[in-house]
């Protein structure tokens, strides 16, 4: 299968191409030089093509996502169509069925979608539903921060059995990178508990926040894991918690990463940056976050932009999605994980003239726009928590025209005036800048530029081709149609196949599911092993042969290769 | 020559046991080590139907068929139907239920399974207020206080205990039994009431006075009590919501008692407010006792690939849900549903008798290992291998964790799957596709 | 002035999805439009031709469009769903969700309703002669408000969860309701002339007038002694208190 993409104005940040007319040549699947006489041609005519998209942070698949299905038919009778020949039926808006989740994401564009939290005993289901999306890429980053196999580590100061941990434990949940949520904070909400600040001890474990998060990162980086730690950090939903942020940003510090990306990407700024100290002096502090990002090297972010109307929250951060449902009278649902992790589901409506939420749509945008470099500011809405996914051609338009920020901003609550910056920045990102945010940086983030976000050859043929002339646009102007034209792409092209054209999915091949084979010296693992018998003997509920994930639920594997390297590590 | 398995899982209720030891030989189960004494019985399997079989109508014998003669007159019956049920679901593995789900698409059927006749309450409950829960091992190594709520664990969930929620020792909880309250509340004094520390009686139909009584002191406003409550006194009420609230990790536990009686899934509803604002005081978590071990897979499955978790009407394309309207025995007793798909699931045993009655005058295709009292009134009968047993695949544990069931012995029949494949494959030939 | 006249040209059993029978997709529209649109027999595509017979006289739009329906619509869903003008004049029994989310214009019905009639309602009238089944004015599954404007009137008897989640609006019963009238509501009036059971549960905002007799309180009201509404001494009482409710029960 040859495919050639011919007279596109083409996007590739990691390649230095920005607009140039560049030819794409396409062979099984992959980028190549060039392609024979009889391939076949996509005349793009001038129009904007880029990478697939890569989301590194959202939320589509396992335990969570599906309890915000099952507790809101309301949501899911929303965005019905129904199936055709080619596919099968889409439901829901925040919490869309696996079928609309694919097909959504691969008419926007992307193809490549990371599934932002798994505990390792719900893993089987995440891979149940992440085998059933359709067309993109996946993966799935794996719950570390709350385990009491990391915890009795951290504290033991066992680096060994922790990288050996960690390893076992992506194995065990088929998964790609550890993310790390409200450390410390998920055992404490087994009691209905929560630590308030990186330095408190969590009981019965005499570890701390900052020393889960710091031992995390060595872990990572002796294991030389694609990705670094993905950290959703304490204190989340309380007003002042840009310190916390700035606090944990300030960990990455002792750690070098293992190779060329971050040490620590910190997740959804959005909901990490506030400033004040009650709902009643609530501000942004995005500005702070920005600085910080401009003087420092090791740590990444992403935006979780606010998007109004509809939402529905769920993250493994237990206490703050009771919070959340005392706060908004909402149904709340919660769903600890027994020895690992915590999470809740809480819906929730984001109001124009409510001053809290015009004050944290603000957020993301000041983020992504006063930080210099767009690689460290990657484009989510944290979905479905910020909003829906499907609003990224939204975010994109604001950040490409101030114009619409200032018509937004008119229709929002006046606090958006003064408790953010956002009405007098008036930077404006091009095509380059969004396909860094969107594909380059997202797949740098991941560790995954040697096949995604770029249109080198021996990436993946992931290609989209938008409606748009670049150089006949003015996207300050004309946001309107930079939306619309991000919202349904021309073309989609996966794995050198085209699965979208003018908007409408025209084949559904699965995708693929990365995860991470990390190895470790076998004495090592079997040390830890003993541990983890034990506690499978004391305290797991299901038994150890149980508890790993099959290869029956990973049908189309792509396995990444890491394992301990000796690394420098203070 | 005797295999013995170790760690498998138990296909028998929603405890999903999986610590059994299987002995067999000759491809026959002759020991399940561990199980109680209902999931060894279903292991060791009876009644089974032999081979598939047909008959005109209702009243004649059934003849012996062979398998594809079966699947096309199940595929004629469904295809030709306006109003398809596929119902049951609850014996079968997910990945039955995706190929369920694909075929009620393609027919324009509607789905649903045995929750509507148990749990299907609870889900409407969890759509007013959610479901503030966690998994068993969460509760085998906090819980302090564990209330059991028309449920009856030792009749129903025999292991449930032992492994989860009374004499279960964990890391918070190494004094197992010693270390907790048991508290049943019930209209009557079960042998789960027998071995609590303490029984509170609701009269009747009452259980959502007595919620909401309870939430009334929890929340500061006991004065608005009056002096009993469902025919619990306002002391006995008073002392229980102290005891609720001063416990270190609390759990509840509903079952039928709770989902069936009046008020139905408002009872659920209340019950998990009051978990809800517990939480204000100490941690709380609430379950409900399903039945079937895979009951949990299909709401699970059917909402990923639907949106919603059962009773979904496919009719117009689209996935439409609203159980009331769409459930198999809204229909049924309307005499809506002109053709029936039975399927790991006994509609014949459990539905009303005017459901059953109307079973009885349509077209009814089976599809099971076993002989029951569907086989009864259906026109065609397609026996398959048992899942669990038979056939290796994933369930969920009533606390929605997924485990994988391993093959125990090899198959006598066809898989489920491989009957809904050639019927889904039959039904679009037949329909020109 | 536009009449459509509607009558059933067969018995129906498997329920009919109609939602095209409205003011505002009729309006303007002529015999031939008519016959020819959308409606669902379970999964069967037909039309409404294949199922009623229609005669419209003159034409206009949906505020000056009366559609009279003749015989039994027991098995029809969903008519007048979204309307917003017009009037509905059914002389029969319909299926469910008569009447949902419409936001104007005016149905009556001689006969009974099945459940969810008015769902979501906004505006607009519904009368309803005969009874009225299960969640009557209420919401859909999941969604925290039922209906929210208009009045719904039912001279016979509501069946259980009438005016759930209620956000505004009015709904009066001349007969009897079921358990749990007004339940979670959060504004809104509603009269039951006859007598029900456990009404008011979790009640944050609204008005519930009961003049038959109470079955079953809910213990979760607090006594504020008697009131006169229009002439007549009831009990008062306010909550839901467990949800801090401003609430108002009176009984008679």
């Amino acid at each position: 299968m040859e495919l050639l993409i011919k007279n596109g104005a083409v996007y590739d940040p990691f390649n230095g191409i920005a607009g140039d007319k560049t030819d794409i040549s396409i062979k099984d699947g992959k980028i190549v030089d060039k392609v024979s006489s009889s391939a076949s041609v996509i005349d793009a005519g001038g129009r904007l093509v880029m990478s697939g998209g890569v989301d590194a942070h959202s939320h589509i698949a396992g335990a969570k996502v599906n309890v915000g299905r099952i507790m809101r038919p309301e949501d899911t009778r929303s965005g019905i169509k129904p199936r055709t020949k080619i596919t099968r039926p889409y439901t829901g808006y925040t919490v869309p069925n696996v079928y609309a989740m694919g097909y959504r994401y691969a008419q926007m564009g992307y193809t490549t979608v990371f599934e932002a939290a798994q505990a390792i005993m719900k893993a089987r289901h995440t891979h149940e539903e992440l085998e059933e999306i359709p067309i993109i890429d996946k993966g799935a980053l794996t719950l570390f921060g709350s385990n009491w196999p990391t915890m009795d580590y951290v504290r033991e100061k066992n680096m060994d059995k922790l990288a050996a941990y960690v390893a076992w434990g992506l194995l065990a949940s088929r998964g790609f990178g550890i993310k790390c949520v409200n450390p410390g904070g998920g055992e404490m909400w087994g009691f209905g508990k929560n630590v308030t600040g990186l330095d408190d001890v969590v009981p019965n474990f005499d570890v701390t926040p900052a020393q889960i998060i710091v031992s995390l990162m060595k872990a990572n980086e002796m294991l030389g894991l694609p990705h670094s730690v993905h950290l959703h950090c304490n204190n989340l939903g309380k007003p002042g918690n840009y310190k916390t942020t700035l606090a944990s940003m300030e960990l990455a510090k002792q750690v070098k990463p293992s190779k060329d990306r971050q040490v620590l990407h910190v997740t959804h700024i959005t909901f990490n940056c506030w400033g004040g100290t009650n709902w009643g002096d609530f501000e942004s502090k995005a500005d702070e976050i920005a600085n910080y990002l401009n003087n420092s090297e090791n740590v990444t972010t992403d935006m979780g932009q606010l998007i109004f109307g509809s939402a529905t929250t769920m993250t493994a951060d237990g206490p703050v999605q009771y919070a959340n449902a005392k706060l908004l009278h909402a149904k709340w649902a919660n769903g600890d994980v027994e020895l690992e992790d915590a999470s809740g589901v809480v819906p929730i409506f984001y109001a124009r003239q409510v001053s809290i939420h015009a004050i944290m749509w603000a957020m993301g945008l000041e983020l992504a726009l006063l930080t210099k470099d767009p690689y460290k500011v990657l484009l989510t809405t944290d979905h479905p928590n910020g909003g829906p996914f499907v609003n990224y051609p939204e975010v994109i338009a604001l950040l490409m025209s101030n114009k619409k920020r200032q018509e937004e901003i008119k229709t929002l609550h006046e606090a958006v005036h003064k408790r953010t910056k956002i009405p007098g920045i008036e930077r404006e990102l091009d095509f380059n800048d969004i396909a860094i945010m969107t594909r380059a940086g997202s797949a740098k983030v991941l560790g995954l530029l040697d096949t995604k976000g770029h249109l080198g050859v021996g990436a993946d043929a992931d290609i989209s081709i938008y409606d748009i002339k670049p150089d006949q646009i003015d996207p300050s102007v004309e946001h309107a149609k930079i939306k619309s034209a991000f919202q349904s792409a021309a073309y989609t092209i996966k794995g050198g196949e085209v699965v979208v054209k003018d908007g409408q999915i025209t084949a559904t091949p699965m995708g693929r599911t990365f995860w991470v084979d990390a190895t470790v010296p076998e004495e090592q693992t079997e040390i830890m092993m003993k541990d983890i018998r034990m506690k499978f003997k004391n305290y797991y509920s299901i038994s150890l042969a149980n508890y790993m994930v099959q290869d029956a639920y990973v049908t189309h594997p792509k396995v990444v290769k890491a394992g301990v390297i000796p690394v420098e590590v203070s | 020559m005797a295999t013995v398995i170790t760690d498998a899982l138990c296909p028998f209720c929603g405890c999903v046991c999986d610590d059994l030891t299987i002995v067999t030989e000759n491809n026959k189960i002759i020991e399940a080590k561990h199980a109680c004494k209902l999931g060894a019985a279903k292991i060791m399997g009876h009644h089974r139907i032999k081979a598939p079989m047909m008959r005109k109508d209702k009243h004649s014998d059934f003849k012996e068929v062979s398998y594809d003669e079966a699947i096309n007159e199940a595929a004629a019956i469904l295809a030709r139907s306006k109003r398809p049920l596929l119902y049951g679901w609850a014996s079968a593995l997910c990945e039955v239920h995706k190929k369920g789900i694909l075929l009620a698409e393609e027919l324009g059927a509607i789905i649903d399974n045995t929750a509507t006749v148990c749990h299907g309450p609870s889900t409407l409950a969890v759509h007013e207020k959610g479901l503030p829960s966690s998994t068993l091992g969460q509760i085998k190594n906090r819980a302090d206080v564990v209330v059991f709520w028309g449920s009856n664990p030792v009749q129903a969930h025999p292991r449930h205990m032992g492994r989860y929620s009374v004499f279960a020792k964990g890391f918070f909880s190494e004094k197992g039994r010693k270390g907790r309250k048991i508290i049943v509340v019930d209209v009557r004094k079960t042998e789960t009431a027998n071995i609590a520390d303490e029984y509170i009686q609701v009269a009747q139909g009452s259980d959502y006075l007595v919620l909401s009584a309870l939430r009334a002191i929890l929340s500061g406003h006991a004065d608005v009590v009056p002096a009993a409550v469902g025919g619990v006194s306002k002391e006995q009420l008073s002392k229980l919501v102290d005891t609720m609230k001063t416990a270190r990790f609390g759990a509840v536990f509903f079952g039928m008692g709770l989902t069936q009686s009046k008020s139905r899934y408002k009872n659920i509803d209340n019950a998990i407010s009051l978990i809800t604002e517990l939480n204000s005081f100490t941690k709380y978590v609430i379950m409900p006792m399903r039945g079937h071990y895979n009951v949990t897979g299909f709401g699970q499955v059917c909402s990923w690939e639907t949106g919603f978790a059962t009773a979904v009407d496919f009719a117009r394309g689209a996935p439409y849900y609203n159980p009331g309207e769409t459930a198999a025995n809204d229909l049924l007793m309307r005499k809506e549903t002109d053709a029936a798909m039975i399927i790991a699931g006994d509609a014949g045993a459990h539905f009303p008798a005017d459901s059953v009655r109307h079973l009885a005058k349509i077209p009814v295709v089976q599809v099971d290992p076993y002989w029951n009292p569907t086989t009864e009134v259906a026109n065609v009968v397609i026996p398959v291998a048992i899942c669990g047993v038979e056939v290796e695949g994933t369930a969920y544990r009533m606390d929605g964790v997924s485990l994988r069931f391993r093959k125990m012995i090899e198959p006598t029949h066809p898989t489920d799957i491989e009957i809904l494949e050639k019927i889904t494959e039959r039904v679009k030939e037949i329909r020109g596709e | 002035m536009q009449t459509v006249t509607i009558k059933p040209k067969k018995e129906i059993r498997i329920s009919v999805e109609a939602e095209n029978i409205s003011p505002d997709k009729f309006a303007g529209k002529t015999e031939k439009d008519i016959l020819s649109m959308e409606a669902w027999m379970g999964n069967h595509k037909t039309t409404l031709g294949e199922l009623f017979s229609v005669m419209v006289e003159g034409s206009g739009p949906a505020a000056d469009t009366k559609i009279v329906m003749d015989g039994d619509f027991s098995r029809i869903k969903r008519i007048g769903e979204g309307m917003t003008a017009g009037l509905i004049m059914i002389k029969g029994n319909v299926d469910m969700h008569l009447g949902a989310k419409m936001s104007g214009g005016k149905i009556s019905v001689t006969g009974n309703v099945d459940s969810w009639a008015g769902r979501e309602m906004k505006g607009g009238e519904l009368i309803i002669e005969g009874n009225a089944a299960y969640y009557l004015g209420a919401g859909y599954r999941g969604e925290t408000c039922g209906m929210r404007g208009g009045k719904i009137t039912v001279l016979g008897s509501a069946l259980d969860f009438l005016g759930e989640h209620m956000c505004g609006g009015e709904i009066i019963v001349k007969g009897n309701a079921g358990i749990l009238p007004g339940l979670s509501n959060n504004g809104g009036k509603i009269v039951i002339e006859g007598n029900t059971s456990r009404p008011g549960s979790e009640m944050a905002k609204g008005t519930i007038i009961v003049n038959g007799t109470v079955d079953e309180m809910m213990p979760v009201f607090k006594a504020e002694g008697t009131e006169a509404v229009d002439g007549i001494t009831y009990r008062k009482y306010t909550g839901d208190v467990i949800v801090n409710g401003k609430g108002v029960l009176y009984v008679k």
